[in-house]
């Protein structure tokens, strides 16, 4: 694999990473929604 | 039970470790044995960790916990995402690289022989009685509610989990979990949607919530910073980001289970999944333990959930206080009804009022079931598990049709039999690899250390069973299996996170400092109370922080003579 393709794969997975972040937000949020809706 | 139900627990227990034993025949090399094959993908992997991790304590006490306290408790799982993301990046890579079959194998490679000694060592003592832990819980409530005698249930069980592990290796757990929790997740979905539509046709679903959230039972987040509140936003956050660093970084059970396969990016995908679906399956869990408290708002509960141990106290003589207790039980739940049905009803100026009258005929129901179970305390018969333990197992016992019933005690044990497999998967493996291989045996065949690896992995079932059969002399046993993980957690993942991010600090230095961090742990578990969570972070803290000091007073020869 080159430096290039390490790169390339690094990027990917930062974005995976984020991607899966970005979605416990969402999770939180809505987790929150829910609360503020039946508490 | 009837007839249909044992066909459909009998046939799902037993289907899938037989399928499991045709995908695994044949004989494996250590390799394949210990860490599975290419064929391993991710959402197998994934399953796998969920399963893991999951274990029979979630779908049995967690409806029971909603039930009685709410739904707050899955904020302890807000800190997984982040953990897991770590485990990805830093972790997963490392262990790949260096191709090692157990975590602690990459403690010797970074440190040296005994640190990666200890760090096993920890596991194994922990685990081990986890392993006994992890099968007996299940097995008290099922035997005592189904009349199974309970060391044939454990030793059932437990023999299934042992004879298909120590054949199939990681393979045939990996293979095994992934059926089992599509049967745990398709009979908790079951369950859901019957528990809904069982819930009172007076009200509609969303009045039924709102009711539920007024009882305090929907209160899903709480950003308060007060140390005193159980769970909260900050606490789930904080607090289980380390455990979960620890469990999914530096536990075995759960290292085997991602290394499966072999790949980077199948290992990372796996973990993700988990990252992604772990606080939407603990919500419904959850919200499932709410619905089956709203269901008891309409359909007269017992007064005390654990019926056997009512019973016996009944039997003991104490008919009279139980029976006066229950009557009064009766009429607070029948204006309690009345009152939730005339909320139903109320206009919005008069619903404040309404639901204060809820609240207060609740806690009166609570009161006495305080009561009852201070007279059972009397009787002789308090039981070893907690009472919430037992509301769900009973509304499926008592509420759900046949077939179903038997699919959901099938849940149970397929939790059970999955938690255990990794278990002892992992306590085989690196007994046979961290002690066996250097310390006994250096220089034998692959195929040596698969026997090796097949009989220790059957004595670390044996040893559980054993633990199993003699855990009710132990008061209160789940929690203090839970304090036990805590206590060893956090000096195991401390020598992890010296090892990948301090780098001049050697073995010895490391190694004084975890058993120092350990020793600090239990002096303050025998002296202070502090809640056992924090046990991760001090142990983790202390190892961090006495390795560079010690590396730099007592070990610096040691780092010279290392070339750090």
């Amino acid at each position: 694999m080159s430096a290039r393709d390490d790169n390339a794969d690094a990027r990917s997975w930062r974005k995976a990473y984020g991607l899966t972040l970005s979605l416990f937000a969402v999770e939180v949020v809505l987790l929150y929604l829910f609360t503020l809706r039946f508490s | 039970m009837n007839r249909l139900d044992y066909l459909v627990l009998i046939a799902t227990i037993l289907a899938i470790p037989l399928y499991g034993l045709w995908r695994t025949r044949g004989s494996a090399s250590l390799g394949q044995y210990l860490k599975g094959d290419a064929s391993i993908r991710w959402a197998t992997i994934g399953l796998s960790v969920l399963a893991t991790q999951a274990g029979p304590i979630t779908f049995l006490s967690m409806p029971g916990q909603a039930y009685e306290s709410g739904i707050g408790f899955i904020q302890n799982y807000f800190g997984q995402p982040l953990a897991l993301i770590v485990v990805c990046a830093v972790f997963v890579p490392i262990y790949q690289r260096l191709k090692v079959y157990t975590a602690y194998q990459y403690l010797g490679q970074r440190f040296d022989r005994k640190t990666q000694l200890l760090g096993a060592f920890l596991f194994l003592i922990q685990r081990g009685i986890a392993a006994g832990i992890t099968i007996y819980a299940p097995a008290i409530i099922l035997s005592a509610l189904l009349g199974w005698r309970l060391n044939l249930t454990i030793w059932l069980a437990g023999g299934l989990v042992i004879i298909y592990t120590v054949i199939g290796g990681t393979k045939i757990v990996s293979i095994t979990q992934r059926y089992q929790m599509i049967v745990i997740l398709v009979g908790m979905a079951i369950a859901f949607a019957v528990a809904v539509y069982r819930l009172s046709p007076d009200l509609s679903f969303e009045n039924t919530l709102s009711i539920a959230g007024s009882m305090g039972k929907l209160e899903a987040v709480n950003f308060s910073v007060d140390p005193h509140k159980r769970y909260t936003f900050w606490s789930g956050l904080i607090g289980g980001f380390f455990l979960a660093l620890s469990y999914f970084g530096a536990d075995q059970s759960q290292v085997q289970r991602y290394l499966a396969g072999g790949s980077l990016k199948e290992s990372r995908l796996g973990l993700l999944f988990n990252a992604v679906v772990k606080v939407p399956m603990q919500f419904f869990i959850l919200l499932l333990g709410a619905i089956v408290f709203m269901f008891y708002q309409f359909e007269k509960p017992p007064a005390y959930f654990n019926q056997p141990a009512y019973e016996r106290a009944m039997e003991n003589g104490y008919a009279p206080q139980l029976t006066e207790l229950q009557t009064q039980f009766d009429e607070v739940f029948a204006q309690k009804r009345a009152a939730i049905r005339a909320v139903s009803t109320a206009s919005s100026s008069e619903r404040d009022a309404a639901m204060n009258n809820v609240r207060k005929l609740d806690a009166e129901a609570h009161a006495l079931r305080d009561q009852t179970k201070a007279v059972l305390v009397q009787a002789g018969v308090d039981p070893k598990s907690k009472e919430s333990d037992y509301v769900f197992i009973t509304f499926i016992l008592q509420q759900m049709p046949h077939g179903v019933v038997g699919l959901l005690i099938a849940v149970i044990l397929c939790a059970t039999m999955s938690a255990m497999a990794a278990t002892l998967n992992a306590l085989g493996s690196t007994t046979a690899i961290d002690f066996y291989r250097p310390l006994i045996r250096p220089n034998a065949s692959d195929h040596h250390y698969v026997i090796a690896a097949q009989a220790l992995t059957a004595v670390w079932g044996l040893i559980a069973i054993g633990v199993a059969s003699f855990a009710s002399l132990v008061e209160n046993l789940i929690e203090a299996g839970n304090i036990l993980g805590s206590v060893f957690y956090g000096s195991i993942l401390g020598l992890f996170l010296t090892a990948f991010f301090i780098r001049r600090v050697t073995g010895t230095a490391v190694f004084f400092a975890a058993l120092i961090a350990q020793t600090l742990v239990f002096v303050l578990f025998a002296t202070t109370n502090i809640g056992y969570l924090w046990y991760n972070f001090i142990g983790c803290a202390a190892v961090l922080i006495l390795a560079p000091i010690l590396q730099q007073t007592l070990f610096r020869s040691a780092e010279a003579s290392a070339g750090v």
